[in-house]
C-alpha cells in the first residue's frame, strides 16, 4: 500500500510520515508513506492508493480529488488533532481505513 | 463566528490559495529560493563585520589578494539576485504550463526569451542589469502569466507541427513549440518595436514607475506590515496555511525591497541606513518565531503557567512541538493545542504578532537595530536568524529576545483562561 501525505512545504508532515513509518514498522504492514509538497504530487502516481491532505491545505482538497479519484485514489483530509498531536497510528488507520 | 460566515470565509480563502495564477507565481518564487539565498549569503560573506579582531574578509583577501574574495561573492550576486526578473520569467511560466500540463520547459524558454527582447540594452550593446533583477519583477510576473495563457492555446490548436510516429519525443515536442514560439515572439518583437516608435520608453519603466514603485512604497509602511501580519494570522486561526495564501502578492512586493538593501549593503552602506524596514525576513526573524504566532513564546508561557502537572494536555503539545518550533515549524501547535478556532486563543495568535510588528517596526525604524540585509531560510532558528538578518549584529539578538519575553507575557494569561476552560469542558464530560 502507497500513501502519499501532502502539505504545502512537506515538512510538518514530514514528521508524521515517520510516526507512521514507526507505527506501520510496529504492526508489521507493508506500506510506503512519503509527504511532498503539492507541486510534486503529480510525480508520484504510481501505484498510489491513499492521499492524505495536511488541514492547513484543506483548500486542495476539491482539486486533488478531481485529478485523482477518477484514478481510484482514494483522497481525504488528515484528522486535525491526530495531525496537531503527531499520532502516527491514528493516521495510519485513517489511511487503512480509507482504502477500506 | 461560526457557521456560514466561517464556510464562507474558508472557501474564498481557499479559492485564493488554490488559484492556477497565484499558485503559479508562488511556486515560481519558491523554485528561485535557493538561489536568492545563495546571492544574499555571498553578499553577507563579503560584508561580515568583524569577530573581534578577526576579520573573515580580509584575511580571505590576505590569502587572494586585495578584493579578489569580494568578486567570488559579487559574481554570485550577478548570477542569482542580480537576475530575479528573469529567473522568475521563466520559473513561473513552467509553473503555469506545468499546472496545464502543457510542455513547460518550452514556456519557460519562450518567457525569458521574450523578457531579453523587452529588456532595454545600454550603448556598449550589453543588457541593462538594473531591469534584470527586481526592478523587472512586475513585468516578469505578467510577461510569465500573458505569454504562458497564449501559449496553452496555441500548443493545444491545429497550429503545430505533428511529427510522424517513431520521432524520439524529445524532437517531437520541440517541433510542436515551434509555431506557437514563433507567433508569440513575433508578437513580443512587435510590441517592443510599437512602444519605441511611439512611447519612446520601455515597457520595464513605464510598469515600475506606474505599478511596482508606488506598491513598494505602501508596502514599507507600518500598516502594511500590520495588515500582513494580522490576515496571515486570521487565515491560520481557520487552520489554513496563511503564509502560503498570501505569498504569491507578498513576495513580489517584498523581494524588491530585501534586494535594494541587499545591494546598498554591499557597497558599503550600512546595515543602519539602507532604506528599508519591512521585508519578508523582518516578519519572518522578528515577528513569526518560531512559527506564525509567535508560538515559540506560546510553548515558553505553557511550561511557565502549567508546572506541576506534568501530563496535562497543554504540556504534551509543548514538549511534542518544542523542537520543531526552534526551526520556525509549529503545525503541532496549532492543530494539537488547538488554536485553530479555539476561542481562548483567538485574541492572543493575533494580537501577539501584531503587536511585535510594531515593536520590531519602532526598534528598526529609529535606528536603535540595523535594519534587514539578509535573506535566510524560513527554518533558521531564532537568535542566529535575528543575528544573520541584520548583518551580523548582537542588537538583532536583544530585539528578538525582547520580543520574545513581550510574546511570553502576554500569552500567560491566555494560557490560563485556556486551561480553565479545559478544565471545565473535562468536569462536564
Amino acid at each position: 500500500m502507497k500513501i502519499i501525505l501532502v502539505c504545502s512545504a512537506g515538512m510538518s508532515t514530514s514528521m508524521l510520515v515517520k510516526k507512521m513509518r514507526d507505527s506501520a514498522e510496529a504492526r508489521n504492514l507493508d506500506v510506503e508513506i512519503s509527504a511532498v509538497a503539492e507541486s510534486q504530487l503529480k510525480n508520484n502516481l504510481e501505484n498510489l492508493d491513499v492521499v492524505l491532505i495536511g488541514p492547513q491545505v484543506r483548500y486542495l482538497e476539491k482539486k486533488i480529488k478531481q485529478q485523482l479519484e477518477p484514478q481510484g485514489i482514494k483522497v481525504d483530509i488528515i484528522n486535525q488533532l491526530a495531525y496537531g498531536m503527531m499520532k502516527g497510528d491514528k493516521v495510519l488507520d485513517q489511511a487503512i481505513e480509507l482504502k477500506g | 463566528m461560526k457557521g456560514r460566515f466561517m464556510e464562507k470565509f474558508i472557501e474564498i480563502a481557499g479559492r485564493i490559495g488554490a488559484q492556477r495564477h497565484l499558485v503559479a507565481i508562488r511556486d515560481g518564487f519558491v523554485a528561485i529560493m535557493p538561489l536568492i539565498i545563495i546571492g544574499s549569503f555571498a553578499i553577507l560573506l563579503n560584508n561580515f563585520p568583524p569577530l573581534g579582531s578577526f576579520s573573515f574578509v580580509e584575511w580571505m583577501n590576505g590569502i587572494l589578494g586585495e578584493g579578489n574574495w569580494q568578486a567570488v561573492g559579487g559574481s554570485i550576486w550577478n548570477g542569482t539576485f542580480a537576475v530575479l526578473g528573469l529567473l522568475v520569467a521563466f520559473s513561473i511560466a513552467y509553473s503555469l504550463a506545468k499546472s496545464y500540463e502543457v510542455d513547460g520547459l518550452s514556456a519557460g524558454l519562450i518567457s525569458a526569451a521574450s523578457y531579453i527582447m523587452l529588456v532595454p540594452v545600454t550603448e556598449d550593446w550589453g543588457l541593462n542589469f538594473a531591469w534584470l533583477g527586481s526592478q523587472g519583477l512586475f513585468v516578469a510576473i505578467v510577461l510569465a502569466l500573458v505569454l504562458t495563457e497564449l501559449f496553452r492555446v496555441l500548443v493545444n490548436s491545429r497550429w503545430t507541427i505533428k511529427m510522424p510516429e517513431g520521432v524520439p519525443e524529445g524532437v517531437a515536442r520541440s517541433f510542436k513549440a515551434l509555431i506557437p514560439a514563433t507567433i508569440i515572439l513575433i508578437l513580443v518583437g512587435c510590441f517592443q518595436a510599437l512602444m519605441s516608435v511611439f512611447a519612446e520608453i520601455s515597457i520595464f519603466e513605464v510598469i515600475f514607475q506606474v505599478i511596482q514603485e508606488p506598491l513598494q512604497g505602501l508596502g514599507n509602511t507600518l500598516p502594511a506590515a500590520i495588515l500582513i501580519a494580522f490576515l496571515n494570522h486570521l487565515l491560520w486561526f481557520f487552520g489554513l496555511h496563511g503564509t502560503n495564501i498570501i505569498g504569491s502578492v507578498m513576495e513580489p512586493l517584498y523581494l524588491p525591497l530585501i534586494q535594494k538593501n541587499l545591494e546598498l549593503f554591499s557597497s558599503g552602506v550600512s546595515a543602519y541606513d539602507v532604506p528599508y524596514t519591512v521585508t519578508k525576513p523582518f516578519l519572518d526573524s522578528f515577528v513569526f518565531m518560531g512559527g506564525s504566532g509567535t508560538t515559540i513564546a506560546l510553548i515558553a508561557a505553557i511550561f511557565i503557567v502549567i508546572r506541576r502537572e506534568k501530563n496535562h494536555p497543554y504540556r504534551e503539545v509543548g514538549k511534542l512541538s518544542a523542537p520543531a518550533s526552534l526551526f520556525n515549524i509549529n503545525e503541532p501547535v496549532i492543530f494539537g493545542l488547538p488554536i485553530v478556532l479555539n476561542p481562548a486563543m483567538l485574541i492572543p495568535f493575533i494580537l501577539v504578532p501584531v503587536t511585535l510588528t510594531i515593536t520590531s517596526y519602532f526598534a528598526l525604524a529609529t535606528g536603535l537595530v540595523p535594519k534587514t540585509v539578509a535573506i535566510i531560510p524560513w527554518t533558521t532558528p531564532p537568535i542566529l536568524s535575528g543575528y544573520l538578518v541584520t548583518g551580523g549584529s548582537w542588537r538583532g539578538i536583544v530585539l528578538q529576545l525582547f520580543n520574545f519575553a513581550i510574546a511570553t507575557i502576554m500569552y500567560i494569561p491566555f494560557v490560563m483562561v485556556g486551561v480553565r476552560a479545559l478544565k471545565q469542558q473535562i468536569g462536564r464530560e
